[in-house]
């Protein structure tokens, strides 16, 4: 039986103008790309990934977005919220590795990036978003390795362009073991078709509700994979047998929402 | 699959007795076909409305010792797309599936019957736990013989398939309630629904657990209320029954069955035991059958 944790915040962290990160001292004992489902019991029961885990304490990294994350950013260090979990697959750790994050996606590559310099893996990581104020963990992926290049739309930082600005010659000149990627899904999908021979996973979000396996909300056409709990780390050889992947996914009803 | 677990169901024969029960694992084709695949013998979808509903904010479980408690609030993509998945499972499967079916009003589950006459669904469930309609002493529609009667009888003298009432278990007189529906002309009873509702607090933040605060009862602690009122219900009508509530393992099947289930429905059991459950399960009735000499599912006795 999953066990409820109620924890006090023990700090927030201000990321951009829309994005804070919470931090909790609990021994989560999570893998990275594994999620909690948190809850106020105010407004709602909602999915995040781990932006972050020790011995001691863990993190989530948070988007203001619709009610719920709203409720959040209200929050002062010293209020208590409910956990449980932590759910989920994990990413699996490489030697040689390219870490791919889009937007609001990328905390759980934080959290990866981290047990990979650990694991002494040779880390490079491409981060993109719409514009400068939207990447996230700048400073972060830094002190993680020198090898990090950011994408933005407008160019307002790094590459001009999409992320896949720079993995396409990247991936030309250089060899992993593995890619890791975690973002919007148009560019998870343009990632694995390019991903012929270099094995590669990929986070996927859906609506999710139960989290432990049985509402079938968060169930992935067309092999009826459950991503809280096979997901939300999948594999590339997974991943390309879905054909959801990519076109639509489900809302809080279970009507089909394409991209 | 094995001959042994055969079993024959309103004219159709099945290669198993297990049944997916409604709401577990039933909103999109791809999650009836993984189960189907699982070897269940017939499917059901998430009961479906007219329009489609959210559901009820998070969190809508919660585990404890023994059980689970729900308060999904029937979310489900409405009758119209819920019928689009069950077509495209039919284009990869030829399992029976039971369309499961919810309204708040005799006119709901008739226009929901006239799009499921319309579908590739085999069997209409009128799903009859409605906790919002009354009937005029005050009773929840499944609780009152009359209402119950009423809605079966309707959507009898319109459906094109075989109707299966699923009965709650929440009410005085089960067998009231069976006769009615058998009299009513439905083709068979499933039962139980969950039970309750029931409430869990957390109390270092002095909350109910379920946003709703109350929600349904499902898992091994209803196994016995399951099987006493699959009992009654056998004792008091001759259409055949699928027996659900609690059910983890083959002894539990078993059980069932012999207590006067035709079929065994498997929900909750999901979460203890994996989708893997429907082999698992197959297995273990068949090891039960041999350890007690009997020859196949069809030849084990019920009780009196
Ligand atoms: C595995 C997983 C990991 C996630 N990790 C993070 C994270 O690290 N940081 C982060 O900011 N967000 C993360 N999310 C998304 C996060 O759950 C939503 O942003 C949040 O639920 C929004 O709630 P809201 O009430 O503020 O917004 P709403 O207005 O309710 O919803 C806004 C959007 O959020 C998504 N969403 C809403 N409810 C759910 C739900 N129950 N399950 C999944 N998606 C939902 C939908 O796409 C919706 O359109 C993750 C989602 C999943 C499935
Ligand atoms: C999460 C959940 C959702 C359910 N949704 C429905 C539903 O939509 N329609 C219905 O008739 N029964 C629904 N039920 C009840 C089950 O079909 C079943 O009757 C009950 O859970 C008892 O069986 P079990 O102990 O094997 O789960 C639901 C049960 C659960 C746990």
């Amino acid at each position: 039986m999953d066990r409820r944790i109620t924890l006090e915040i023990k700090n927030i962290r201000k990321e951009s103008k829309s994005v804070k990160t919470f931090t909790f001292s609990y021994n989560l004992n999570a893998k990275p790309g594994q999620f909690i489902m948190l809850t106020d019991f105010e407004c709602g029961e909602k999915p995040f990934s781990i932006s972050d885990c020790t011995d001691n304490e863990f993190s989530i990294t948070v988007k203001k977005i619709g009610e719920f994350t709203t409720r959040l950013f209200q929050l002062k260090k010293g209020d208590v919220l409910s956990f449980r979990g932590p759910y989920g697959s994990s990413f699996s750790l490489s030697d040689k590795v390219l870490l791919i994050g889009g937007g609001y996606a990328v905390p759980p590559l934080l959290f990866l990036s981290k047990m990979l310099k650990k694991y002494n893996a040779d880390i490079t990581i491409i981060n993109g978003a719409k514009t400068k104020e939207d990447i996230l963990f700048i400073e972060n992926f830094k002190r993680i390795t020198d090898k990090v290049f950011f994408t933005t739309d407008d160019g307002s930082l790094g590459n001009k362009g999409t992320v896949m600005s720079i993995v396409s010659p990247l991936l030309q000149n250089e060899k992993f073991d593995m890619i890791y990627a975690s973002g919007p899904e148009p560019m998870l999908k343009k990632i694995v078709d390019m991903c012929d021979t270099i094995p590669c996973e990929v986070l996927i979000e859906r609506y999710m509700k139960c989290a432990i396996g049985i509402c079938g909300q968060c169930v992935i056409d067309s092999l009826g994979i459950i991503i809280c709990k096979e997901g939300p780390v999948l594999d590339k050889e997974v991943v390309k047998r879905l054909s959801e992947f990519g076109v639509y996914k489900r809302n809080a009803s279970g009507k089909r929402v394409y991209f | 699959m094995d001959k042994k677990l055969k079993v024959e169901f309103l004219g159709m024969n099945l290669e198993s007795p297990l049944v997916l029960t409604s709401g577990i694992m039933g909103l999109s084709y791809s999650s009836l076909l993984r189960m189907a695949k699982n070897t269940a013998g017939i499917i059901t979808t998430k009961s479906l409305t007219l329009v489609p509903r959210k559901g009820h904010k998070g969190p809508v479980i919660a585990e404890f010792n023994g059980g689970i408690l729900n308060s999904m609030g029937l979310c489900n993509p409405g009758i119209e797309d819920g019928l689009k998945e069950v077509s495209e499972f039919k284009r990869y499967s030829s399992k029976p599936v039971i369309v499961s079916i919810f309204g708040n009003s005799i006119e709901e589950f008739e226009k929901l019957t006239e799009y499921v006459n319309h579908s590739e669904g085999d069997f209409i469930e009128l799903n009859l736990s409605c906790p919002n309609v009354f009937d005029e002493f005050g009773l929840p529609i499944s609780a009152s013989k009359d209402k119950v009667y009423q809605i079966v009888k309707s959507v009898k003298s319109i459906s094109k398939l075989p109707v299966i009432a699923k009965l709650s278990p929440n009410v005085y007189n089960i067998k009231e309630i069976a006769i009615s529906c058998e009299n009513a002309g439905a083709d068979a009873i499933c039962l139980i629904n969950t039970v309750g509702t029931g409430m869990l607090i957390d109390i270092k933040m002095v909350k109910p657990i379920l946003h709703n605060k109350f929600g349904g009862i499902s898992g091994p602690c209803v196994k016995p209320i399951a099987i006493k009122l699959v009992y009654e219900a056998h004792q008091c009508v001759d259409i055949p029954i699928i027996g659900v509530g609690g059910v983890l393992t083959g002894e539990d099947a078993v059980e069932m069955l012999i207590t006067g289930a035709n079929l065994v429905g498997i929900g909750s059991g999901i979460y203890y035991r994996g989708v893997e459950i429907f082999e698992k399960i197959n297995d273990e009735i068949l090891q039960v059958l041999t350890e007690n000499k009997y020859e196949d599912v069809s030849s084990l006795p019920y009780l009196k």
